[in-house]
């Protein structure tokens, strides 16, 4: 699992051909598996660039088994 | 009882990327029939076919293609075809083995079904637990694109189609077809009312079809021998075969293709399974996976039908048939079945979310020998009014089990019963 760095997290977006609502799913679980979580900073940042509210990315990752919101030790 | 390997029969002869040896095993050519003939013979050839979905609810396929296709986009907008491959019904596995297997003829007919309804996005929402499955996928649709079966023109025609391959995370109601839609719009996995119909407002909201996995792997079987040729196959009103998902108190555990009325139940377990584990008679089955009533000892004869395994008390829902043998409680059993559908229940609606809590408190009650009558008249009752009032097909069958383990094994309840001195 690689550490949290803002531009490893912006060479994804790219990568992805950036984000939109129709790739939000994929994007956040492509964050889940490289870093181990989805760090506030990302929510944030993909809130800002595909219009949905910050809580609504929130309380949906938040229902899922397999995404974290924190890095667990 | 034999197996018949109609979809299974590729599964382990060629490595899973390897497109040439799937072509010179007879694939491809579904689709480059279904290319030739037009979307609406496609659909009129599932429908004389007589497929219907292997999911669970056992929709007729065409018709859902069909009310798709209707939908004329107008507007231009898009239509999106989803192959569910989130397979989560407990004693379920058979999807994996087409996937892993025979990749190649289930990305055949999610192509076909795509230009059946008019479709250029597809998605297959894969299982999370299913990471290797998921990185077969991803390079297998790499390969697709490479060998112009994705992306524009496929295998020179005019029709375009991009494949999307979606990793599951977690939910079990993730494999229903509102909350798989939900979930990729990556909103909470949650059901919601029908209609409108996802064929009719979908995927951000735009007509959409979800097919099962094993669904969409019966459709390059149908385009490349025929309607007539696969009505051969099976009963007049279930054509066809099933994977069988085998599993619980059986010697041989596993996936088994049958056709159609061929068998019963009995010999299912006792041929192929062969027998209990250990040699222990049989107390119920759960012939269509952790959702499904169960079926006693008397019902075992019934034919592998749908309509015969409804008949007999039960259905056959996802095909996955779970033995347990004599010497375990049903009390206990349900216990377990309530404490899984309790932490998967998605809260949409009060019947299912308030209703399997109550379930399994009083069961847990009745557990600990501290239960009345009373008990089990309340856990009749908040069963069956989940099973009427509950939203989706989720909270309208987890009662079914308890419901059938009180009428069939109504002893032990009543042996956990306190006696009022």
């Amino acid at each position: 699992m690689a550490k949290f760095k803002m531009q490893t997290y912006q060479n994804l977006v790219k990568d992805s051909g950036g984000a939109t609502k129709e790739n939000l799913f994929c994007l956040l679980g492509k964050v889940q598996d490289k870093f181990g979580y989805v760090p506030k900073e990302v929510v944030r940042d993909l809130a800002a660039k595909t219009g949905v509210a910050e809580a609504r990315i929130y309380g949906a990752l938040t229902s899922y088994g397999h995404f974290k919101v924190k890095l667990e030790a | 009882m034999k197996e018949k390997k109609v979809l299974t029969g590729r599964v382990g002869k060629y490595k899973p990327l390897d497109l040439e040896a799937y072509k010179a095993l007879g694939g491809l050519q579904a689709l480059a029939r279904a290319l030739a003939m037009g979307p609406e013979s496609v659909i009129e050839e599932i429908k004389r076919a007589g497929l219907s979905g292997r999911g669970g609810a056992g929709f007729p396929t065409a018709l859902k293609w069909a009310s798709a296709a209707k939908v004329q986009s107008a507007s231009g907008g898009p239509k999106y075809f989803i192959c569910n491959a989130d397979e989560g019904e407990l004693g379920t596995f058979k999807d994996k083995v087409l996937l892993d297997g025979d990749p190649w003829a289930v990305l055949e007919g999610i192509v076909i079904a795509a230009y059946a309804i008019g479709a250029e996005q597809a998605y297959i929402y894969i299982k999370g637990e299913y990471e290797e499955t998921a990185k077969l996928w991803d390079k297998l649709a790499d390969e697709a694109k490479k060998a112009g079966l994705l992306g524009e023109g496929v295998l020179g025609s005019k029709f375009s189609v991009s494949l999307n391959v979606v990793r599951g995370r977690g939910p079990y109601i993730a494999g229903e077809e509102f909350a798989l839609i939900a979930s990729l719009e990556a909103r909470r996995p949650m059901s919601r009312l029908k209609p409108p119909y996802p064929t009719e407002e979908g995927l951000f909201g735009k007509p959409t079809v979800v097919n099962n996995v094993e669904t969409i792997a019966n459709v390059p079987v149908i385009l490349a021998g025929g309607a007539e040729e696969y009505r051969k196959l099976g009963v007049k009103d279930d054509p066809g075969t099933r994977l069988f998902s085998l599993s619980g108190d059986v010697k041989k555990p596993g996936v088994y293709e049958i056709e159609m009325g061929s068998g019963t139940l009995q010999e299912l377990i006792s041929e192929l399974g062969q027998g209990t584990r250990n040699g222990r008679p049989i107390k119920a089955v759960q012939p269509g996976g952790g959702t499904s009533a169960f079926l006693g000892r008397d019902s075992l004869g019934c034919k592998l039908t749908a309509k015969a395994i409804s008949k007999a008390g039960s259905s056959i829902g996802t095909a996955g048939v779970i033995v347990y043998q004599e010497g375990k409680s049903a009390v206990d059993i349900v216990k377990g079945l309530l404490k899984f559908y309790g932490a998967e229940s998605c809260g949409r609606c009060a019947p299912c979310r308030i209703g399997v809590v109550r379930m399994k408190e009083i069961v847990d009650t009745l557990s600990r020998r501290e239960g009345s009558a009373d008990d089990l008249m309340q856990l009749r009752q908040i069963g069956k009014v989940s099973v009427a009032m509950a939203t989706c097909g989720m909270g309208q069958a987890f009662p079914l089990p308890v419901l059938s383990a009180l009428e069939l094994f109504p002893k032990d309840f009543e042996t956990l019963i306190q006696k009022v001195p």
